[in-house]
């Protein structure tokens, strides 16, 4: 089911009987039709053993499926939002950063230190994604937050991307990301450019970059 | 010189932008949205507000300028003038793009005409532009932005941050335009600027309308207004 944005801030998705998303707790504004709100307490996905999983991984943003037949619109805290369509390929976001997303995407849990061993926890901190991140996969939809709206990068093999972790949001497609550092002499006595930390995507996808420096 | 980008081996500084018929000296300023500002870089350099930068692709450094690189002459100008402003420099091949807390960003062409702005408010200028500093007078105490101002000089593009977008109004010697002094950032162009209070007895009894003060540009030029009023003494009473 696709979402239709109404303006830069608020989406709109259109349900009907058979049909589940899930959305961040608390991010409806207006509904029209027969929708359900159920609090999911497993937090997304999956049994008990996911709802675990994430609560160690510290991903467990609250959701709650949104079932029944209308229109729904969300919108959270007055930030921007982006939709962005999965077709066959693994979407990487924070959980907390999700406003809405299709039932039939499967979601998982990333673990950062996989792709880059040590460097990967270093970047986990760097980013304040934690050491974990999560994955969305499948065909369908997903409505993104961000601070101060977003543009896509394209990221094609030989031509990677450079990211400042505090403007990074999200990522899809079959994409390597290691951090780069650039620490000269200038930023051990204080007089950096403040560029000393990128994330450095590449392979083929799309990055999602937030024009703003600020956290949600 | 293989195709733009398709294939070609990173890390060896293959100019591909070379290829894609971008053989310019001079940065190239788009804005991508509103809100984030895309340089197009051959080689050349860019001044930019420390830490704007929010991806890139190509081969970039960054390199800090101390005293906004006007030499030990700026720099004790600047420590002296409180007008501070941290900016680095761009160097490199590629696509940089820069954003600043969400704040909206307005393009500048200068002609060997001079752009008096905020340094807090300037986010990118290219990197043939002269900048300094320059006495405001009263009109900076008013406005919330000290008594000193950040001048452009020469020919080249600029980008300066707005809270919310900015609009652009024309002074003509026989228009001549009053500013808020909150929602002032910029001006370029000749202009003389006046100090203007429209200060009664009712601003002393606590009653005044909040617009107790203008500036007043006059002469041939364009001033930068953007729709949100910073906090201000003006603005109190």
């Amino acid at each position: 089911m696709p979402f239709r944005e109404v303006n830069s801030k608020m989406v709109e998705a259109t349900l009907t009987p058979g049909q589940r998303m899930f959305s961040q707790r608390g991010a409806m504004l207006a509904y029209r039709g027969e929708v359900t709100f159920t609090p999911n307490l497993t937090g997304g996905q999956g049994g008990v053993m996911s709802m675990i999983g994430r609560r160690v991984a510290n991903e467990a943003a609250p959701l709650m499926t949104v079932e029944g037949s209308g229109t729904v619109m969300f919108g959270h805290g007055g930030h921007h939002i982006q939709v962005i369509e999965l077709s066959g390929d693994t979407l990487c976001v924070e959980a907390d950063r999700l406003l809405a997303f299709d039932g039939t995407l499967t979601q998982g849990t990333l673990f950062l230190g996989s792709q880059g061993g040590v460097m990967g926890m270093v970047r986990g901190q760097v980013t304040g994604q934690g050491l974990f991140t999560t994955t969305l996969q499948g065909h369908g939809a997903v409505a993104v937050m961000a601070h101060g709206g977003m543009i896509e990068l394209p990221i094609t093999p030989g031509r990677p991307v450079h990211v400042d972790p505090q403007a990074y949001v999200a990522h899809h497609g079959d994409v390597r990301n290691k951090l780069s550092t650039a620490l000269g002499w200038r930023d051990m006595v204080g007089r950096g450019s403040g560029e000393a930390f990128q994330l450095e995507l590449s392979g083929s996808g799309a990055v999602y970059v937030q024009a703003s420096e600020e956290k949600l | 010189m293989g195709g733009p980008g398709a294939g070609g081996p990173t890390g060896s500084g293959v100019p591909f932008r070379r290829a894609a018929g971008y053989l310019r000296a001079v940065a190239t300023f788009r804005l991508q949205g509103s809100k984030v500002l895309a340089v197009d870089l051959t080689g050349d350099t860019v001044k930019a507000k420390n830490g704007s930068m929010v991806a890139y692709d190509g081969q970039m450094a960054f390199k800090k300028l101390s005293g906004g690189g006007e030499g030990l002459r700026g720099m004790v100008t600047r420590r002296l003038t409180g007008e501070q402003m941290t900016m680095m420099e761009a160097k490199g091949q590629g696509t940089c793009f820069l954003a600043d807390r969400a704040s909206e960003i307005n393009l500048v062409a200068l002609h060997g005409d001079t752009l008096y702005v905020e340094a807090s408010n300037l986010l990118c200028a290219d990197g043939g532009l002269r900048t300094g500093t320059s006495f405001t007078g009263l009109r900076g105490g008013a406005s919330g932005n000290g008594l000193f101002t950040t001048t452009l000089e020469g020919s080249g593009q600029a980008a300066i941050m707005s809270d919310g977008p900015a609009v652009v109004l024309r002074v003509s010697p026989q228009y001549p335009l009053s500013v808020d002094p909150g929602a002032y950032i910029a001006h370029q162009g000749r202009l003389q600027q006046s100090f203007q209070s429209g200060v009664t007895f009712r601003t002393f009894l606590g009653e005044g309308g909040g617009e107790a003060f203008q500036i007043r540009f006059e002469g041939d030029g364009l001033v930068y207004v953007q729709p949100s009023e910073r906090n201000t003494v003006a603005g109190d009473v």
